[in-house]
């Protein structure tokens, strides 16, 4: 079974999403603030770390940041009741591989672990929105045309999964394996997190909380 | 012998002196107990040491600076000023040349001096008086009827002015205080000083009319500086209060929002045994909140965004099914607009109404090719060559809309795979 760990100020929502995934996965522990977060997450090595993206004491970006930094092959997913755009693609950006807003259903939630795991992206239907409204076309020409820019192929599936089908459904409707689904969705996320387009920045920025 | 040592115990019991807080937040030793003796020796008096007061002050800052420097309350430093004022201008050169001489007040480097002693108090008063002397003996005078009664005033203010260590609330205790000379003597001393004032101008009135004009207008304008502080401080007490009013009208207004909304909504979540309505009440709260508290910004006006998100959020309410709105670039609301919009809303409707789905997914995107909207849903679908009348009547509204504005509707759907609706509007259509 994955071995989870769970990070939350908010220790009502930690119950809650703990009793939910009880026996799906193996919760091997969970924290409520960043500190106690970081050395748990450090001693008990978890597979996948669900982690809250507003919290006091640096957020989710510092759990994660300080994580990766002695325990790199650990995976993040991220949870957040937000939307906001700047904090969405800074987690991504800190190494989260997919992020889903905290009304995702249980078996959603359970999946997502596990492509997770797999070391694969997770993007929701907002996420999808994000990134293709942060790679739009724009005047200026990309720097590194590799990760500055999503191919034909890419943005057709994003465009598929925010419209708000999953990514089997996604692989039908194109008539691709769900595996050529996965590898589309962790490029994007590799150009994501590696891409220097300052407009990504900018945008984020730009863009109010929906 | 214990015994007869104990009756006089309390009476030698002094009050050690401890740091009293005064009016500018400085740190002064009480002079009715003992101050430590050595603590004024040691600390030589330097010009160097002057620094411009940088709060409680009235013009530049340089009565409180010289007041810091002595180690004596800043009214009577002012006092003097008023008086050596009267005397040709001479305290507002003296003022403006300390100013010009002096550095600017440096709040780190603030290390208050410590308080000087009766002696001292009496002393730097003495100097004062000899000043005063001197300048008469030279000549540099405005005549005994001025400077004597303006200075009787003044100073008899100034003590009286004199709050180092009592507030407002508790002056009437303090002067009846038999234990506390210190009060009672200033207030007696102040007292005395302005009566004697008084008495001298008015003796000096008879003869000298014009002189006289000049001394009361001018003690006017001292007393008013000599005032000044306690209408200063009594005006600082009303901002702050009405700070503080605000943030409270500001917290109400909060918590009633707050009471009408959220907790009126857990209320009813807690008498609720039915979990679906449990869950209708926190997601329709969730929305109203977040409505309360991302969009209370100025209107940015009608566009794309703004009326799907409301058709979406409508439809939730009604329906009680989940909406999830995500879109890709933005556009300004025109006719052509306003009929997606519209043909949009029914295609939620419908499939919120029919389709049987737990949710209802809107994907709205702006490109160069057009505006193309996607209302899907993962529900029961249907077989789109076998419509019943009621789907035949909404699709109707839906593709006559579109087409009034030069657009095009797409219906998708298959049993059992749900339905999708594709409408799109031509940039130059719209």
């Amino acid at each position: 079974m994955t071995r989870v760990f769970l990070v939350d100020d908010h220790r009502l929502f930690l119950s809650g999403v703990k009793a939910e995934l009880e026996g799906k996965v193996d919760i091997v522990g969970d924290a409520s603030d960043v500190d106690e977060a970081i050395e748990a997450i450090r001693d008990t090595t978890p597979d996948v770390v669900l982690v809250d993206v507003h919290m006091p004491g640096g957020g989710g970006l510092a759990v994660i940041e300080n994580v990766l930094e002695t325990n790199p092959d650990t995976r993040f997913l991220a949870l957040s009741v937000s939307d906001a755009a700047e904090d969405v693609i800074a987690m991504i950006r800190a190494g989260a591989r997919g992020y889903v807003t905290k009304s995702i259903d249980p078996e959603q939630l359970v999946e997502s672990i596990a492509r997770v795991e797999a070391g694969d992206a997770v993007f929701s239907p907002r996420l999808a929105g994000f990134v293709l409204d942060a790679f739009a076309d724009t005047m200026a020409a990309p720097i590194d045309p590799e990760l500055d820019q999503l191919t034909p192929r890419e943005k057709e599936v994003l465009r598929q999964i925010a419209r708000g089908y999953s990514y089997k459904q996604v692989a039908r409707r194109l008539s691709i394996s769900v595996k050529t689904v996965e590898t589309h969705v962790s490029a994007v996320l590799r150009k994501l997190q590696l891409s220097n387009r300052y407009e990504l920045a900018r945008w984020a920025s730009h863009r109010r909380i929906v | 012998m214990p015994s007869g040592m104990s009756p006089n115990r309390p009476r030698d019991l002094r009050v050690i002196p401890g740091p009293t807080l005064i009016a500018g937040g400085r740190q002064a030793w009480d002079d009715t107990g003992v101050t430590e003796p050595t603590v004024h020796s040691r600390h030589r008096l330097s010009f160097r040491d002057l620094r411009r007061r940088e709060d409680d002050r009235l013009l530049g800052g340089v009565s409180g600076g010289v007041a810091d420097l002595l180690g004596i309350e800043v009214v009577y430093v002012r006092a003097a000023v008023i008086v050596l004022a009267l005397i040709w201008g001479l305290g507002v050169l003296l003022y403006l040349a300390l100013y010009a001489a002096t550095s600017d007040p440096e709040p780190d480097a603030v290390t208050p001096p410590p308080a000087a002693d009766r002696r001292k108090r009496i002393g730097l008063g003495l100097l004062f008086a000899g000043s005063l002397l001197a300048l008469r003996a030279v000549g540099l005078w405005t005549g005994d009827g001025v400077v004597f009664p303006a200075a009787a005033m003044v100073f008899g203010t100034a003590f009286l002015l004199d709050q180092r260590d009592i507030d407002s609330t508790n002056l009437l205790a303090r002067i009846l205080d038999p234990n506390d000379r210190s009060v009672r003597s200033r207030t007696v001393i102040g007292a005395l000083l302005l009566i004697l004032g008084l008495s001298l101008l008015g003796r000096s009135a008879a003869p000298a009319v014009g002189t006289t004009v000049v001394a009361v207008a001018v003690t006017g304008v001292g007393l008013t500086l000599v005032f000044s502080p306690w209408i200063w401080r009594l005006a600082k007490d009303l901002s702050s209060e009405r700070r503080e009013r605000i943030r409270q009208e500001e917290r109400a207004e909060m918590a009633a929002h707050l009471h009408d909304s959220v907790l009126q909504t857990l209320a009813l979540i807690q008498r609720t045994d039915d979990p679906k309505r449990m869950v209708t009440l926190a997601r329709s709260q969730e929305r109203e909140l977040r409505t309360w508290l991302y969009e209370r910004s100025p209107d940015v006006g009608e566009n794309l965004t703004t009326l799907l998100r409301s058709t979406a959020d409508r439809v939730e309410a009604d329906f009680d099914i989940p909406v999830e709105f995500v879109n890709v670039g933005d556009v300004v609301a025109d006719d052509g607009i306003r009929a997606l919009a519209a043909a949009a809303g029914e295609a939620i409707t419908n499939a919120a109404k029919h389709s049987g789905a737990d949710r209802v997914s809107i994907y709205a995107e702006v490109s160069d090719d057009g505006i193309d909207v996607f209302v899907a849903d993962h529900g029961k679908g249907f077989d789109p060559d076998a419509v019943d009348g009621d789907r035949r009547g909404i699709a109707e509204s839906i593709v006559g809309r579109m087409e009034r504005h030069g657009g095009s509707v797409e219906v998708t759907s298959e049993p059992g795979e749900g339905t999708e609706v594709h409408l799109h509007l031509n940039k130059e259509n719209s």
